[in-house]
């Protein structure tokens, strides 16, 4: 489900082995990424799949919760692509403009799992990097509470959530995000354990900067490199998740969509011959999360100098 | 390694306490209970089945009593929703059906999963890597919930070989889908962490200077690379296991195999609270448990870790 | 069947056709049609959900009232029209002030361990079911019958024994009535009143249902049961009228996905499942002889909340009219549904007996008046371009609600400009935001509990605990309280109708229409009956 910390970590050491051969990391490791032909190909791919979520609406004929009442249910057949219909994609089984839905259902998904990434990464760097900073008791019990976090079924209580309180994306980020820190904190405590011995941590301590300073200024930047890897291959994690809660019938309120909804509808009448209500929006799923694994894949070489 | 393991035991108790109390505090604080249907009951019926179940005593009460029966006998209470059934009945029935098509999935996606990494990366940068890895990806990104239709449509419908679902007491030809289903994705990521992680054992020194002295690849690869190779796959395992549980709700769903999981979906969508928590507090504790297990094993298998 | 099975089955039947003789196992004939049985009388049905219990006091879903229905047998039956026949009853008698009835009880009525069925075994089932005790949801059901002190030991007021059933002898109950209720023998067909075997109550406590313990009187006996997944039923050999059943056993699958249950059924593993919003046209073109569609007894609508504390603009007897005028149903019944419902006027189902439906004036309108009227009234009302309207309107979780909220909410867009706020809800929260008053327009269904008019209508009673829209209007209530001692009720419920038009507390939106796919050798389905109450004893298997 997430990405293996053992990898992760992995990228740590090299950081820190990076980390005293000079400031040439970060060129070092742009000119590996740019070697990676699929990392580049599919950041290429990346990019576009933005472009069609932002700006695939302008494209759109149709709004994208205007219901064609001919081409709907039973007459869903009807709803083939065409350019001359202007449904580029078809219609879905409720007679509306595919191409439009799968336009908004890519941006939802992609930000879901952006935010998504985004809060764990933020909370799990965040809380890693004060437990490893003050050690000792402080640490103990950051992490016992990780240990005891991390042994409750999350996914059951997700589920809880949702159908509790309702379901809003706010809830769906709140509760993606509060599954997936606590890896993130455990690769960031042990980060910061070797980097507070480092001198310039050393001297701002010795200064009397405040520790929360430190953190924010000395600490988490030097973690920046396995942050950015570790969200890189925890995005496409957060959109099959999402896709996941959608099948449950728990994602977001119609009419806005994602993409786990849209393969979901159409997973249930590819039967009746209307294969390209999943052809599409999987499509974009399959593209998406392949692009992602490249790219966070290609990261991680980039940053780990060693010889693969 | 014994006081690791009472440390561990430690920490598990106060943690399914904690899951205890919030899931009954979330089930508790949820609009509508399980009582409610489309034809609402008298005041009088309502007050007589609340009785029964014991929700019209104070929340503080409900909760100790509740805690009580299941620490020291551990009785889950009935369900509210299966009137004629305990939790534990219903635990009873669906947890086994969950564990067997799990195991198997486990059993397949391990195995498979770690022949093709291992395959992959001996024959590195070679059209067998390319494909293990293209097999893999593309398994991980076809959701399982459009997965199980298509095998429904190919092998019942088209070919007619298997049956299109049910348990039938965990016959096999009612298992191979379900496993299937539940298990590629899981073997998809099993197969991409041993194949870098291989790679990485095989280009270390000590794997070197065992090819110098003549060894012969396959003994390298079983005596040597194998274990230290299979450490991250290890830590892979306890995600791996609670994410099949969690899957067992696609399982159930497409297959009707009548597991733990659909039990899940329909009390939590019910109110079924006895249910929810009984199914909660056993997934909670399997999850710690095969977590132990598996930090248990890691530490066998690498002696560099000490607790 | 394996290959030399077949062979031999074949050969038999051979056999049978030169000499003439119809004796060999599986190979009779139906005793009143003469069509050839099929030899394997396995009758293998789809069902969504696990019903919460098969116990006849508990049972409270339709589900498992088909089970109950199967594994016990009540005072009366109904047969293929929906008409009432004799059960373990062979008939009734009612005093003249209507408030007593007698059932005689037939003396070959067995339970499946071979004792007899005793009007005392209806007493303890009736007292069970209403006892605080047993906490039935259902209680509220022998509370409708109106039998005498059903109320007070519902409240536990009355010691269950006060219930107004008495076993005069073995064979003959008598049941003591609270006011005259014109379709109470309607009601003991349900599976609330049927018996229990009180020594296996006793015996096994909240066990007695699982298969080994479980004693019942009914065509067939539990075999086997597993939850969310299968529950078997054989035939009972100690059966009174045993002779007459044909099918051997009755298997009811849980398969959640209808789509998957749709796949099941074409891979032949299924004779019986539901057919999937939409998808009847094609199927009634590609398997005319199996795939049906007949009218069930529920009403589909949409109501708009009336209370105090709901948006104002919703209070306005035009715009509700409008928002009902603006609705095409012939788009919603042919196009998202397509499974033969009718669009709906008037809130009571028109198949539902002894009632015609009226004349409303909107049902005869083109759409096209109707959405020109509809934008008249709106426009009036002060809403148009420059100040739209905009409302919430809530659903529970289904593909087909969905699709049904989608399209009204596109045609409230498209014709009036109005905007709509989808918002669905799981069951149980709907429940409470509808049963609460939190919402301005929700979704509702209203299945029948007897085939007659006032069980739709009478939720238009001011103080019925199921009028979720809190309409308030004196002159249906006199109307409706008229209608119940009326000899030709068919006036009162016409005027009550023109009323739910005017007022528009609801807005009918279609009338329901079972609509399934059933194996073409399964004959003896009741497509005539409005309720669906069918029996598995009446069904059977014809050879192909």
């Amino acid at each position: 489900m997430l990405p293996n910390p053992a990898t992760v970590e992995s990228v740590a050491e090299a950081m820190n082995m990076a980390e005293i051969k000079g400031r040439s990391l970060w060129a070092d490791a742009r000119q590996r990424f740019l070697h990676n032909k699929a990392a580049v190909v599919s950041l290429i791919i990346l990019a576009l799949v933005g472009a069609f979520a932002l700006f695939g609406g302008l494209l759109a004929q149709y709004e994208n919760d205007f219901v064609d009442f001919t081409l709907i249910g039973s007459n869903a057949y009807k709803g083939v692509p065409s350019l001359e219909t202007s449904h580029y994609f078809g219609t879905d089984n409720s007679g509306r403009d595919l191409f439009a839905r799968t336009v908004q259902g890519t941006g939802i998904s992609l930000m879901v799992g952006i935010v998504g990434a985004l809060v764990a990464v933020v909370v799990g760097t965040l809380y890693g990097a004060t437990a490893g900073y003050f050690g000792g008791r402080v640490d103990g019990v950051m992490m016992r509470i990780v240990d005891v976090l991390m042994s409750i079924p999350f996914m059951f209580v997700l589920i809880l959530m949702l159908v509790i309180f309702g379901r809003s994306i706010f809830m769906l980020f709140l509760g993606i995000g509060l599954i997936s820190w606590l890896d993130m904190a455990r690769i960031a405590r042990g980060q910061t354990l070797t980097i507070k011995n480092k001198e310039f941590v050393e001297v701002a301590h010795a200064t009397g900067v405040h520790p929360v300073k430190i953190i924010l200024r000395h600490i988490v930047p030097n973690l920046l490199g396995i942050v950015i890897v570790y969200a890189t291959l925890l995005v496409p994690n957060m959109i099959i998740f999402e896709s996941f809660i959608s099948f449950l019938g728990l994602g977001v309120q119609e009419p806005a969509t994602s993409l786990g909804a849209l393969i979901n509808e159409g997973s249930s009448t590819m039967q009746y011959g209307y294969y390209w209500q999943i052809a599409f929006p999987l499509f974009f799923f399959v593209v998406t999360i392949f692009a992602f694994f490249f790219v966070g894949d290609g990261l991680r070489d980039a940053l780990d100098p060693k010889d693969r | 390694m014994f006081s690791f393991v009472a440390r561990r035991l430690a920490v598990a108790i106060p943690t399914l306490l904690i899951l205890i109390v919030v899931s009954f505090v979330l089930m508790y604080a949820a609009p509508g209970g399980p009582f409610n249907s489309e034809r609402p009951l008298p005041p009088a019926v309502l007050a007589n089945i609340e009785a029964k179940y014991g929700l019209d005593q104070p929340f503080w009460k409900q909760i100790v009593n509740y805690v009580a029966s299941v620490v020291t006998q551990f009785d889950f209470g009935p369900s509210f929703q299966y009137k004629d059934r305990s939790v534990n009945d219903v635990i009873a029935q669906g947890f086994p059906v969950t564990l067997t098509y799990g195991f198997w999935s486990f059993v397949v996606a391990v195995t498979i999963g770690v022949s093709l990494g291992v395959a992959a990366a001996i024959k590195h940068n070679t059209w067998l890597d390319y494909l293990a890895v293209g097999i893999s990806i593309g398994a991980q990104v076809l959701p399982n919930f459009v997965m199980a239709p298509i095998l429904l449509l190919i092998f019942t419908l088209w070919l007619g070989w298997l049956p299109g679902g049910g348990w039938n007491g965990g016959q096999w030809p009612y298992l191979i889908m379900p496993v299937i289903a539940l298990s590629t994705s899981y073997m998809a990521s099993i197969a991409r962490i041993t194949r870098s992680s291989m790679l990485e054992v095989l280009n270390a020194n000590f794997i070197r200077t065992a090819r110098a002295k003549g060894l012969p690849m396959r003994r390298v690869i079983w005596k040597h690379a194998m274990k230290p190779a299979m450490l991250p796959v290890l830590s892979y395992l306890g995600p791996a296991f609670v994410g099949m549980i969690t899957g067992s709700v696609i399982i159930d769903v497409f297959f009707s195999t009548g597991g733990i999981g659909q039990f899940f979906v329909n009390s939590a969508f019910n109110r079924d609270y006895s249910v929810i928590m009984g199914i909660t507090i056993l997934v909670g504790a399997l999850t710690i448990f095969f977590n132990l297990v598996v930090d248990i094993l890691y530490a066998w298998i690498d002696p560099k870790i000490r607790y | 069947m394996t290959l030399k099975n077949r062979l031999l089955a074949t050969s038999a039947a051979i056999l049978i056709a030169a000499t003439g003789t119809v004796h060999a196992n599986g190979h009779a004939t139906h005793p009143l049609t003469g069509e050839t049985l099929a030899s394997d009388q396995t009758f293998t049905y789809r069902v969504g959900d696990e019903s919460p219990s098969y116990d006849p006091g508990l049972v409270e879903d339709v589900d498992g009232a088909d089970v109950v229905r199967d594994l016990f047998e009540g005072l009366m039956n109904q047969d293929a029209a929906g008409n009432l026949i004799p059960g373990v009853a062979t008939g009734y008698t009612v005093s003249d002030d209507k408030l007593v009835y007698t059932f005689t009880l037939r003396d070959n009525a067995k339970w499946s361990n071979g004792d007899p069925v005793t009007a005392g075994d209806f007493v303890y089932a009736w007292r069970r079911a209403a006892s605080p005790e047993l906490a039935s949801p259902y209680s509220w059901y022998i509370e409708l019958m109106s039998i005498e002190n059903a109320s007070a030991v519902i409240a536990g007021d009355m010691d269950p024994s006060e219930l107004g059933v008495t076993a005069i002898d073995d064979t003959t109950l008598e049941v003591r009535l609270s006011q005259p209720l014109p379709y109470f023998a309607q009601m003991v067909t349900h599976g609330t009143t049927f018996p229990v075997h009180q020594a296996t109550v006793e015996a096994h406590g909240s066990d007695w249902m699982k298969p080994g313990n479980i004693v019942s009187n009914g065509a067939y006996v539990l075999t086997e049961f597993v939850p969310q997944e299968r529950l078997v039923r054989e035939r009972n050999p100690m059966y009174w009228n045993n002779d007459a059943t044909i099918l051997e056993k009755v298997v009811k699958l849980v398969v959640a996905d209808e789509n998957v249950a749709l796949t099941r059924y074409l891979a032949g593993e299924l004779d019986m499942t539901d057919v999937p919003a939409g998808q009847f046209p094609r199927l009634s073109t590609q398997y005319p002889n199996q795939a049906v569609s007949v009218p069930q007894a529920c009403s589909y609508y949409y109501m708009f909340n009336l209370r105090d504390n709901a948006p104002a603009e919703l209070q306005n007897p035009d715009v509700r009219k409008a928002l009902s005028l603006a609705i095409d149903r012939d788009i919603i019944v042919d196009a998202v549904l397509a499974g033969g419902q009718k669009p709906a006027y008037t809130f009571t189902h028109w198949a539902t007996a002894g009632f015609e439906t009226p004349d409303i004036p909107m049902a005869s309108m083109t759409q096209d008046a109707r959405n020109a009227m509809a934008q008249e009234l709106l426009a009036q009302a002060g809403y148009g371009s420059d100040n739209p309207l905009s409302i919430d309107l809530l659903y529970n979780t289904s593909e087909a609600h969905k699709s049904v909220a989608l399209a009204v909410s596109q045609m409230w867009k498209q014709t009036l400009g109005v905007e709509t706020t989808l918002s669905n809800q799981e069951w149980q929260t709907f429940l409470e935001a509808r049963g609460t008053g939190d919402y301005a327009v929700a979704r509702g269904g209203w299945c029948a509990d007897y085939n007659e008019a006032s069980t739709f209508l009478d939720l238009m009673q001011s103080e019925s605990g199921y009028n979720d829209s809190k309409y308030l209007n004196p002159e249906v209530d006199a109307l409706l309280a008229e209608a119940k001692t009326s000899n030709n009720p068919q006036p009162l419920y016409d005027r009550v109708e023109e009323f739910i038009a005017q007022d528009t507390p609801i807005i009918p939106i279609y009338h329901y229409a079972a609509v399934d796919m059933f194996a073409e050798d399964l004959k003896g389905w009741p497509t005539e009956n409005f309720e669906q109450n069918w029996y598995s004893r009446n069904l059977y298997k014809v050879a192909e």
